[in-house]
Parts: C-alpha cells; structure tokens; sequence
C-alpha cells in the first residue's frame, strides 16, 4: 500500500520532468539559431582596428557596443559612424556577446601559464633580496638564540618568520660558496 | 571539533618552535587560521636535494587529527611520490581505509597519534629515499630508475633555482 501511495507523486514528477525536457529540447533549435552562432560568426569578421576606429571618432561610445554594432553589419566603419551621426542610438549587445579583444594573442597567453606556473624562487617568495649579499650574522652561534616560544602572540610570529628567513639565506650562502669553489677549482 | 583541532595544532607548534627537528621550521602562516601552516625542509645531505630550502604548504581538515593534512610543495620538487602540481604522496598522509592498493602498512599511515613532526620527517626520509611503488610524478620514477644521472640534474638545478641562482 505504501509503494502505492509513493507512486502517484512519483509519477507526477516524471511527468512534469519529461515535459521540461521535450520544451527545452523543442525551443532550442530556435534559441540556437539566432543567438549565439550569429555572435559567434559575426565576431571573427570585425577587428580591433575597427571598434578602434570608430571609438576614437566617438570615445563617449562603449567598445562593446561599437563592437556589436559592427558585427551586425559586417564590419562597415562607415554605416556604424553614419548610424550614430544621424542620432540612432546603438543597440545594447547581448550578454553572449564577445567583441574581439585589441590583443588579440589573449586566448594563447591564457592558456599557456596553467599548464607550468613558474614558482617564484625562495628569495622573491619571502622578500628577500635586500638581505642578500651580506655577510652572515657575526658568530651566530655566540649570539643569544632567539627565545623560540614566546608568550606574546606577535613576538611568536616574528620568531617564526625570522627562522624560516635564516634557514633560506643561509642556505643560498652555502650554495654561493659551493659554487665559487666549484668555479675557482674547475681550472686548477 | 574545530577548537580541539586547534588546540592540538597550537600545542603541536608550540612543540615544533621549541625543539624544531634538524632542518624544519613550521608553522601557521598567521595564527588567525591554525589550519593552514606553512613548512620548510631542508634537502637531506649526501642526496641531490642537498643544500635545498624546500617550503611546503599544510593544509589541515576541520576534524584533524582524524584526517591527515594536504602537503603541498610551493617550488618545483622532481621527486617521483611528488605530483607535478607540487602535492606530496606518502603513505603517512593517508588515512588507513584509504589505500587501493593494499602496498602500506596501517602503521605507516595516518592516526590520531601521528604528528605535523612525523610527516615533515617523513618528507624528508622520502625525498632522501623514493618510494618506487606507488609513483605519483611517473615520468620522475622512471628517471630516477633508468636514467639516475639525469634525475638528479634536474634536482640540482631546481634546487639552484629555488635559491635563485
């Protein structure tokens, strides 16, 4: 009895899902047709050069708009510059709508940096150029080491920060020294 | 849970700030968010990661330490149980169900009483000694299996790199 009960509205729903599916199916041809493709067509026509042309004649215009308006009507500079001298106002572009980009090398530059981002080295990463090049700090082994554990939430973070920026540059100072020696007994 | 995740974490680098292990420095990039710290190791002696500063990334679940943290390199690491996105694979950082392949041993992943030291020396043992098993970067497994020289060419001149020089 119960599985009864569960049906119906099951089926109601099944109902309502598959007439969704047959409305969206129907309509889409329509929507398709018009929309996108005719953005997508008319965008490679136009270039830069021409929106740019027709904003530095009217730079309160939208680069958008100049744009759609050209893609519209084939890239004709002329009929888009007549339109606006005569008054007409230009048409809002749809949202879909992706005028060309005065770089026109965008797609490629974006698509490249993902695949291998260059990591920054330990000295850009942590700031620390300015300290490179001297010398170690005078016998750091006599100094007093810095309390590790401090009470004081600021001091803590300082402490923390400050070993990290030691244990890098003495590193590099090691790896400097490694290769002078490497290059000064290459030749002997 | 949060709170006690936190406490353990503070508790956890209070311990590794006043008795740091050779060769690390932890600790949480600002004590606002204790669930993400940030790590250095240093390269083992006597392996082509000699000499290196490497820092890593630990990213810490809400329920820790149920669940192990997320490692994660910030510089290039050619290493075949490090992925090419910089992420860490040992088995320390798994939790026991999660093992596919039936290759580790429950006492060598993760539980409650392993630590934040535990896996940075882990790290370390791992970058000295590639687990050839269950390579995560398989283009650096099978160099350093067939073309060692190689192999550790790259590591060196990463480990330049990262210095900047």
């Amino acid at each position: 009895m119960t599985e009864q009960t569960l049906n119906i509205p099951q089926i109601l729903v099944f109902i309502v899902v598959t007439a969704l599916a047959v409305r969206w199916y129907l309509s889409k041809p329509a929507n398709a047709g018009t929309r996108p493709a005719a953005a997508n067509r008319a965008a490679p026509r136009i270039s830069p050069a021409q929106i740019d042309q027709v904003a530095q004649m009217f730079p309160q215009l939208d680069r958008r708009t100049i744009a759609w308006d050209l893609s519209r009507n084939g890239g004709n500079v002329a009929a888009t510059t007549e339109k606006v001298l005569s008054g007409r106002v230009l048409e809002t572009p749809p949202v879909s709508f992706q005028p060309p980009t005065p770089r026109a090398a965008t797609p490629a530059r974006t698509a490249t940096p993902p695949v291998k981002p260059a990591q920054p080295d330990l000295i850009t990463r942590y700031n620390l150029a300015s300290k490179l090049g001297k010398p170690a700090d005078p016998a750091p082994e006599e100094q007093p080491k810095p309390k590790a554990w401090s009470q004081d939430r600021n001091e803590r973070q300082s402490n923390l920060q400050k070993r990290r920026e030691e244990m890098i540059l003495a590193a590099r100072r090691k790896m400097e020294e490694k290769e002078r020696a490497k290059a000064s007994g290459a030749p002997a | 849970m949060t709170s006690s995740a936190s406490k353990r974490l503070f508790k956890e680098y209070k311990g590794l700030s006043s008795d740091p292990p050779e060769g690390i420095t932890a600790g949480p990039v600002t004590e606002d968010d204790m669930f993400l710290w940030e790590a250095l190791i240093q390269g083992p002696e006597g392996t082509p990661f000699e000499g290196g500063v490497f820092p890593a990334e630990l990213k810490f679940p809400k329920d820790y330490p149920l669940a192990p943290p997320k490692m994660k390199f910030l510089v290039d690491v050619w290493h075949p149980n490090v992925y090419p996105n910089g992420e860490v694979c040992i088995s320390i950082l798994h939790p026991p169900g999660d093992d596919p392949m039936h290759y580790e041993q429950a006492s060598e992943r993760w539980s409650p009483i392993q630590s934040v030291e535990k896996i940075l020396i882990s790290v370390m043992s791992m970058l000295a000694e590639p687990n050839d098993e269950s390579p995560a970067n398989v283009d650096a497994a099978r160099m350093w299996r067939e073309k060692r020289d190689e192999y550790e060419r790259i590591v060196r001149g990463n480990v330049k790199k990262s210095l900047g020089l």
